[in-house]
């Protein structure tokens, strides 16, 4: 399964000790030194700029020890459209320890934190998270975080681009607790039919839960605003000049793209994340946090409602220099800090290691964030089309079990499996009739059989891959929309899950999704930083595990019973 | 999913790219560019999962001349970016085919008339790049300047890949970088193998 072949040689003997060392999976992760002058350097550097601000007419003149003439693009959309004119010479003027301080203590509100975060340039903001350990990262994202009840979002994939396994796996990942699912593809002409299980497999799962597919800007756009999916995310922005230049875009480009989802009453996010710009080779010799930081003021500037952060798919970068995570775990704090829903990272595969898998989850399992991981893997992680998770399938009962030692919520739950077949079985029918309502390839009943007990991608018969990909094509071509489908539902007598994606659509008119942190509850209700603020204030406030929610979370597979030992409760 | 076998063959043999002159556009059409970015046997000596260049080149012109095809190894030294040295070097093969590498193993087969960052073929997980995988890679540029439209190499894919490689690639990029010589222009080199004492 590892890419590394053995370490051998002709090496002086060892220590039996140090042969089980050897042999540790941490010792498959690869590790580096730094080097800040290339910017291989987690969020402590010499290279990077010190603090300043100057406004003169209105307007920021100077940023972090550059003039306006001297501003690259990133320093203008950010001094333009970021930083709270009016209030960055006073804030930015502020003790850095007194903000950070201000993180941390509960009886600072997070309204009052804001005030303050909202006058920062990136180079203060650095400043002040540089002074926090991990430990006060942890506190103050807790308060910080935008919606006062975490949530947790999944991947759902298919190795095989399969449409019917995309929809049992989405049933299963829905009613297991998953606020929002994503999925992309292997070939990418798949995308409509895959699309379209995740979306009646969801609200098979649970209605309300939220899906998007991650495609190029253009078809991912147009998915959207047929209704077939409901969110977005993959909309990538990059810390320098030169990484966005490369990748053809401006963050005048990204904020256009913004509000194109924004006009449908589409909820959207933009993805960032430590490492990205030195992985590519153009880090201007900043530290991956200060570009980030960068990022996070540039989704604020363009008016996005959140971000999708904590490195991501370049976390083996950060992984693998010295307080790399830490940086990580400051990144998704600034930017909840700035008042941004953050979806947190925790969504790539990241270590040989079971140990040091979880401890990379814990600085925002342990506070909460609004999304745990931005993606856990609700399919083996062979059939993870995103290039593995940190978490996949075969991990559900140690989430679970975690969640109950620690009393914390990360989103999942303990399912009964007759449940989990009940709601596979129907997905897959449901999809089977949508198929045949839209005259698209047939799903057999065999396939729904399969995908009622199955485990992954291998445990499914092959479909026809040419005629699903005209049928993608059909879908595009007759210009199918997320009405199509609540038709195709209504019709083959899925009346449930026709009318819960019927309401699901009815949001984007109300546009109560483009709420900060929005998700929608079982029943339907918009929850976001509006309706449902953090209103954490120190020990005994803000979100707690307790009531209903905690009966839940102390189900598992095995618990032994106290009235009768003999006998297992759930 | 197999793992490649780093110094498993010909241990302690290294080449060293010897400069002949300006590299031209070729004018026989049976031939095959391999262009190699800056650092490659040179400053650096193998890939990133240690398959040394001497191997690497020699798996790369047997796998072209295996069809009948003669190969052309041009170094370049201005640009250590993929697409751009591969379409270059496209651009100065006989038959409009090259093959680029850049010294971590990163692979590309280009076309000279393609777009410069679309390819025939694109490996770029380096790390999954072995000798026989390198041999195929050859042989296909062969057969794509014969004309002849063969079977894509098989990619490989491996989830833990990241963990393992990817900050160093990262660095081994930045260091490939700072082997860039700007306004110098592609050269022809003959290649010198060496049997070394170290294996």
């Amino acid at each position: 399964m590892t890419s590394t072949a053995p370490r051998t040689g002709t090496a002086p003997r060892q220590s039996l000790r140090t042969e089980i060392l050897e042999a540790r999976p941490v010792n498959l992760d690869g590790f580096v030194e730094e080097w800040p002058e290339k910017g291989l350097v987690a969020m402590e550097s010499a290279f990077d700029p010190a603090p300043s601000v100057r406004v003169e007419d209105g307007q920021i003149v100077e940023l972090d020890g550059k003039t306006r003439d001297e501003f690259d693009f990133m320093d203008t959309f950010i001094a333009n459209h970021a930083i709270d004119v009016a209030s960055a010479e006073r804030c930015t003027a502020m003790p850095s320890a007194e903000i950070a301080r201000m993180l941390m203590d509960p009886r600072a509100s997070r309204d009052e934190v804001l005030a303050v975060t909202r006058g920062l340039t990136p180079a203060k903001i650095l400043d002040v998270v540089k002074l926090m350990n991990v430990v006060e990262i942890m506190q103050g994202m807790q308060k910080m975080r935008a919606r006062r009840t975490p949530a947790n979002q999944g991947h759902s994939t298919s190795a095989r681009d399969n449409p019917v396994q995309v929809a049992a796996d989405a049933a299963e990942g829905a009613l297991r607790g998953f606020a929002e699912l994503e999925t992309t593809l292997g070939v990418l002409r798949y995308a409509p039919l895959v699309a379209i299980a995740l979306q009646v497999g969801a609200q098979v799962g649970r209605g309300g839960v939220l899906t998007q597919c991650a495609l190029e800007e253009a078809t991912e756009l147009e998915l959207g605003m047929r209704g077939i999916t409901a969110y977005a995310e993959t909309i990538s922005i990059y810390g320098t000049e030169s990484v966005f230049i490369d990748g053809d875009d401006t963050p005048w480009s990204k904020a256009f793209l913004a509000s194109a989802y924004a006009s449908r009453g589409i909820k959207m996010r933009f993805t960032s994340g430590t490492g990205s710009e030195v992985q590519m080779g153009n880090a201007e010799g900043k530290s991956m946090l200060y570009l980030e930081i960068r990022c996070i003021l540039m989704a604020k500037g363009a008016g996005v409602q959140g971000l999708q952060n904590g490195s991501i798919s370049c976390i083996g970068v950060p992984g693998a220099v010295p307080g790399g995570l830490r940086a990580v775990a400051a990144e998704n704090l600034v930017a909840s800090m700035v008042d941004l829903e953050c979806a947190s990272g925790n969504d790539q595969s990241f270590s040989h290691s079971a140990m040091r898998r979880t401890a990379r989850a814990m600085p925002q399992l342990l506070p909460g964030t609004d999304f745990v991981c931005s993606g856990y893997s609700s399919v083996p992680n062979a059939d993870n089309m995103f290039a593995g998770s940190n978490f996949d399938t075969e991990d559900f009962d140690d989430w679970n079990t975690i969640q109950r030692d620690f009393q914390v919520d990360g989103g999942l739950r303990h399912v009964r499996e007759d449940e989990i077949l009940q709601a596979r079985d129907k997905a897959a029918r449901a999809l089977q009739a949508v198929f045949a309502h839209l005259d698209l390839p047939p799903i057999t009943d065999d396939e729904v059989a399969a995908a009622t007990y199955a485990n992954s991608s291998n445990d499914y018969p092959f479909r026809d891959v040419l005629s699903d990909l005209k049928g993608a094509q059909s879908v595009m071509d007759r210009e199918i929309t997320g009405l199509d489908l609540v038709k195709g539902l209504e019709a083959a007598g899925f009346h449930d899950v026709a009318e819960n994606l019927l309401t699901v659509l009815r949001q984007r008119v109300s546009g109560d999704l483009l709420q900060t942190s929005a998700v929608l509850t079982a029943d339907f209700t918009p929850l976001s930083a509006i309706n449902d603020p953090n209103d954490y204030a120190g020990p005994g406030t803000g979100y707690r595990l307790e009531g209903e929610r905690w009966e839940q979370l102390k189900k598992l597979r095995h618990v032994t019973s106290s009235t009768n030992p003999e006998t297992e409760v759930g | 999913m197999t793992t490649p076998t780093a110094t498993s063959t010909l241990p302690g043999r290294t080449v060293s790219l010897r400069e002949i002159g300006p590299a031209r556009r070729g004018t026989r059409e049976d031939e095959v560019v391999v262009a190699v970015s800056p650092a490659f046997a040179g400053h650096f000596s193998k890939t990133i999962v240690d398959v040394p260049h001497a191997e690497v080149l020699r798996q790369l012109l047997a796998g072209i001349e295996e069809q009948g095809v003669t190969a052309r190894v041009v170094r370049f030294r201005d640009t250590a970016d993929l697409a751009a040295l591969a379409h270059m070097g496209a651009k100065l093969s006989g038959s409009g085919i090259c093959v680029g590498i850049l010294s971590r193993g990163t692979t590309i087969i280009h076309q000279k008339d393609l777009p410069r960052l679309s390819n025939l073929e694109l490996f770029p997980q380096s790390p999954l790049l072995d000798a026989a995988v390198f041999r195929m890679i050859g042989s296909n540029a062969a057969q794509y300047a014969k004309g002849e439209s063969p079977q894509p190499v098989p990619t490989r894919n491996d989830q833990m890949a990241r963990p393992r490689w990817q900050a160093k690639a990262a660095l081994l990029h930045l260091k490939e970088f700072e082997c860039i010589e700007a306004g110098r222009g592609p050269v022809d080199v003959e290649l010198v193998f060496e049997s070394s004492n170290a294996g």
